[in-house]
């Protein structure tokens, strides 16, 4: 096996180094404002630590209105729709990646218009529509508008990894005569592993962190999601707690975390070395 | 006992690909079923009234009817050269953010690839962009940029890189890049894991393969690593950049548009006709201007990558 | 036979779906919020966008008070969030389901009546609140002589400084009726020292504030009232953008990172004594009291007078939603919540000014005139509606034409001539 020299591995470590302090000193920053006092947060030499410690600000965002029904109903929504997502795209990603059908041109084209066409501008039609399924208000009808909103981009993603996957393991199955279901179960999904993880990632955050569709379809204080909590702490004119909303929103960042941080275990190859011989 | 020796032969298929082409079809519609009902009533049918929305006047008020107007609000718009302005600070502000958010991406995707210590850390905190609601990361930026209580600022002082600091989202000539920025560290998780979980799929055998014939890392990389990711390539970069071209509300919040307009997206203009002045109609009409503008921009980009990737 | 499954599995799934779906339509209801029949309970929605925590106190309080008064008109409390409410309502007329009392300010409403979407209000408000308010406050939130919203909670400009800097300079902290323009710029041009700016101004959105100010010069900007109004840039309407162009590079007293940023980014530099005074809606000083270092001492200025001390209007609103079943009950409870000490109670939690005078004088009462409150009250009566609220089209108009163009005047990057002439041919562009 090819080991890189250690140089070479320092300098990866600088390198990832690099991009963490990027994407991750906002965290640190906000963990640090929920932690100050309105007095501090106005200071014009900001420092990292902050001088006095107020953990009130976490009873604030705690106390205020339904902070952790909120958290439950995002929970449910995302995990739901997590599920979902994978459970429908990954058999009609499969077809549309392998299968020359008429289905292939109207999935791409409805695709496209879907992730092009301003979403703002079909909240309304959508908002008639399951009124008059009587879904509106409720968290299940918003799982079913997060798992059709997620669909392309499941669907254009995993078609992308059907596509890179190699023949030759679907075909060899096939002369040992199994049948469509197996070798979709068996071949095909551990090696779209990679990918369905990724897919899944994707699913559960943007149902965790949907806004606009939570907010109009959902009218119910109890059936509020975590997203509509968060935003009463900014009020009019730009006046922001910022400390109370600070706290909120590292509590909010926390279980997003933990997600990831179990799912991305899983991703990793799911080809045996030597599988794909000729 | 003839019949039973006969039969197994009859089911097995002179060969593989024949039996796949025949029932493909078939198994295809079955296989896209479960998706197909929940996407035609809440997805295909409300886009389908918000293309067609856009041939009319309809517009927000109690009992008003609404009428077909033809294109008229095309024309409307062919005028309206504010919003076609905007259409350039849009590709820019897109293009730029996916370019950067794919070369960025793929490098940290590469380095999350690698059998490095406390990878899963890594790996979790590299989606921290994600994690964070997108109500606080807008208000994070416009707090970590300011000019007087921001640690960037601070930071430019402490190190004498600048006297009094800049003011990134209020300076003409800064407030685009700054947005860029922002929306490049808002991307990259989405981009990194898409390529990542592309690069687990690649075959460890090709890798070896080439190691044995002799290809350095960086010959590999090229050789290997690239042509296996190009589906995923297309894929993520084309999906990034609609979703750029779309997006407003991060740089509404940052910026609401200014200063002085360097800043406004195309979409910010369908958003505001919508709801800020009830013209539902003519806010349709941009949305089917962008789509078919951005299907074109996309379309040559696509055809390359997908022809490709089928091969 | 494997496919048998697979669509065994499709219906089996579909199915849970359609019990669940059913299930939880029961527990909700998604009509219009008002129940009962003729002579039965009455069951209002009422939604507040109160988020301070002693105005959500009080809002509630008054909820509760009256329904331990009216058992056969309940309210029903629900929270909205400011940032959301007009995208909101949007949805919710356009399908028929908005509340039936409904909080928001002037400016956001004028769009939902001309749409027809707010209840005429005219004959059920009792003459005592109609009487309560002047009449230049009714009229923003009036249209063709009906009235579609009663008025709460006003804000104005102020200006604000700090005590000891000014004290420092040797400039006494004016205490009179009023403050006038050629004063205060000479004010902030004496106080520009040293390192330290006269003024602070976060003008990042500046047209709200230009267009109220200018009417202490009465610069109406706007003839006419809906699709025929015209714009008019001249003499008046010039005053105040020029005056603040001439502080910010003729004196050079206001500093400039502040004027591209918003009112509440720029009180840190304010207390850290970057600048000398800073003008803001009169709620920053909730801000300032809470967040300020203890050492800093400051006060409100008279209000600003040109030739008057007139603002543009623009308070909160309380207004019914003309799809509710019972508009009357709800003017009842709205009636109710415009009471004197229900009103400073809310107004007062917000540091926000009431509309009725003896609202007013209940908070003057209960503070004592302290934290700048003597000063803010008093600028209650120079509100008054502004023309530019009556025409169709001025939303258009202000995000498009006048914000670009007021930021680039304020940047010094357009002549004062050539701001006229944007702000009006750019009217013509987008009044159509």
């Amino acid at each position: 096996m090819r080991r890189p020299s250690k140089t070479v591995r320092t300098g990866q470590y600088v390198a990832l180094a690099l991009y963490l302090i990027f994407l991750g000193f906002p965290l640190l920053w906000l963990l640090s404002i929920s932690l100050k006092t309105p007095r501090e947060l106005a200071s014009i030499s900001p420092h990292l630590i902050p001088h006095h410690f107020q953990w009130s600000n976490y009873s604030d965002a705690f106390d205020a209105q339904g902070l952790l029904r909120s958290a439950g109903n995002s929970t449910i929504v995302a995990l739901g729709s997590m599920v979902l997502t994978i459970v429908v795209a990954f058999p009609a990603a499969y077809a549309l990646g392998r299968f020359k059908t008429r289905l292939r041109p109207i999935a791409t084209g409805w695709i496209l218009v879907s992730q092009l066409f301003p979403v703002i501008l079909i909240v309304i039609p959508l908002f008639m529509i399951l009124r008059s399924i009587h879904l509106l208000n409720s968290l299940f009808g918003l799982v079913l508008v997060y798992l059709v909103w997620t669909l392309p981009f499941a669907l254009w993603m995993l078609r992308g990894y059907v596509a890179a996957l190699p023949r030759d393991l679907e075909e060899a199955a096939a002369v040992d005569g199994a049948g469509r279901v197996r070798t979709l179960v068996s071949i095909v999904l551990p090696l779209l592993r990679p990918g369905l993880v990724a897919t899944a990632m994707f699913a559960f955050i943007s149902a965790w962190n949907e806004f606009f569709f939570a907010l109009v379809l959902l009218k119910n204080d109890n059936v509020r999601t975590l997203p509509l909590t968060l935003a009463h702490f900014v009020g009019a004119e730009g006046q922001v707690s910022l400390g109370p909303l600070a706290a909120g929103s590292v509590m909010a960042t926390v279980p997003s975390l933990l997600v990831f941080a179990v799912l991305q275990r899983r991703l990793t190859s799911g080809l045996l070395a030597g599988a794909v011989k000729g | 006992m003839t019949t039973t020796v006969v039969e197994p032969q009859l089911e097995s298929p002179p060969s593989p690909v024949r039996r796949r082409r025949g029932s493909g079809s078939r198994d295809a519609w079955l296989l896209t079923l479960p998706a197909l009902i929940p996407v035609l009533v809440l997805s295909v049918i409300p886009l389908a009234q918000g293309v067609y929305y856009g041939f009319t006047d309809k517009r927000a008020g109690l009992g008003i009817a609404t009428h077909v107007i033809g294109l008229e609000n095309f024309r409307k718009l062919w005028h309206n050269h504010l919003f076609l302005d905007s259409f350039r600070i849009g590709l820019i502000w897109a293009v730029s953010v996916t370019l950067i958010q794919f070369v960025l991406g793929l490098g940290l995707a590469l380095l999350l690839n690698e059998d490095l210590r406390l990878r899963w850390l890594a790996r979790t905190l590299a989606l921290i962009p994600w994690a964070m609601p997108p109500v606080i990361v807008a208000i994070m930026w416009r707090l970590l940029l300011d000019p007087t209580v921001g640690p960037v600022n601070q930071s430019l002082k402490d190190l004498h890189i600048s006297d009094t600091g800049i003011n990134w989202l209020g300076d003409f000539h800064t407030a685009l890049p700054a947005v860029i920025m922002v929306g490049v560290w808002v991307g990259m998780p989405q981009t990194t894991i898409a390529l990542l979980a592309g690069l687990q799929g690649i075959p460890a055998d090709l890798h070896e393969a080439a190691a044995v014939d002799g290809a350095g890392a960086g010959r590999r990389f090229f050789s290997v690593t690239l042509p296996q990711l190009r589906p995923i390539i297309f894929a993520i970069t084309s999906l990034d950049f609609i979703w750029n071209f779309n997006s407003f509300g991060l740089v509404y919040v940052l910026t609401a548009g200014g200063p002085g307009g360097k800043t406004m997206l195309p979409m910010l203009f369908a958003y505001n006709e919508a709801f800020r002045y009830g013209q539902f109609g003519y806010a349709s009409a941009m949305g089917d201007v962008m789509v078919l503008l951005v299907v074109i921009f996309l379309g040559l980009y696509l055809r390359a990558g997908l022809r490709r990737a089928d091969a | 036979m494997r496919n048998r499954v697979l669509i065994g599995a499709v219906t089996g799934v579909a199915a849970v779906a359609l019990v669940a779906a059913c299930s939880s339509s029961k527990s909700s209801s998604d009509n219009g919020g008002g129940s009962g029949g003729g002579g039965g309970k009455v069951t209002l929605k009422f939604q507040s966008l109160a988020f301070q925590k002693p105005t959500v106190a009080a809002v509630k309080k008054i909820v509760n008070d009256w329904n331990a008064a009216h058992p056969n008109i309940q309210v029903q409390y629900s929270e909205g969030s400011w940032d959301s409410v007009h995208d909101q309502l949007v949805t919710q007329f356009e399908g028929g389901t908005a509340p039936d009392i409904i909080h928001d300010e002037a400016a956001d409403i004028s769009g939902f009546i001309q749409q027809g979407y707010l209840a005429d209000l005219t004959g059920d408000l009792p003459d005592n609140v109609k009487s309560s308010v002047p009449q230049g406050v009714w009229d923003t939130v009036s249209a063709d002589g009906k009235i579609y919203a009663a008025p709460t909670l006003l804000q104005s400009y102020v200006v604000m400084a700090n005590t000891d800097l000014l004290k420092h300079d040797g400039i006494t902290v004016p205490d009179g009726a009023t403050l006038s323009w050629d004063d205060f710029q000479a004010m902030a041009k004496r106080a520009t020292t040293g390192g330290t700016y006269g003024l602070g101004w976060g003008l990042k959105s500046p047209t709200a504030t230009i267009l109220s100010l200018s009417l202490n010069f009465d610069g109406k900007y706007f003839s006419g009232s809906g699709q025929d109004a015209k714009v008019d840039v001249g003499d008046n309407e010039k005053q105040v953008p020029q005056r603040i162009h001439a502080m910010a590079y003729d004196d050079k007293s206001i500093a400039p990172v502040t004027l591209t940023q918003s009112g509440t980014d720029i009180l840190p530099g304010f207390y850290a004594g970057k600048y000398a005074m800073v003008v803001e809606g009169n709620y920053a000083a909730q801000q300032i009291t809470e967040e300020a270092p203890k050492s800093f001492h400051w006060a409100v200025l008279p209000p600003l007078t040109g030739t008057s001390s007139n603002q543009a209007a623009d308070p909160q609103t309380l207004s019914v939603a003309q799809s509710s079943k019972h508009v009357k009950e709800a003017t009842q409870f709205v009636s109710y919540f415009m009471q004197a000490q229900n009103l400073a109670a809310v107004g007062q939690g917000d540091w926000l000014i009431p509309t009725t005078q003896s609202a007013r004088d209940a908070i003057n009462q209960a503070t004592g005139g302290s934290s700048g409150w003597a000063q803010t009250l008093k600028g209650a009566s120079s509100q008054v509606a502004a023309a530019f609220q009556a025409a169709t089209n001025y939303p258009r108009w202000k995000d498009q034409i006048a914000t670009p163009a007021f930021q680039q005047y304020l940047a010094n990057k357009m002549s004062l001539d050539d701001l006229a002439k944007k702000l009006t041919s750019g009217w013509g562009d987008v009044n159509q």
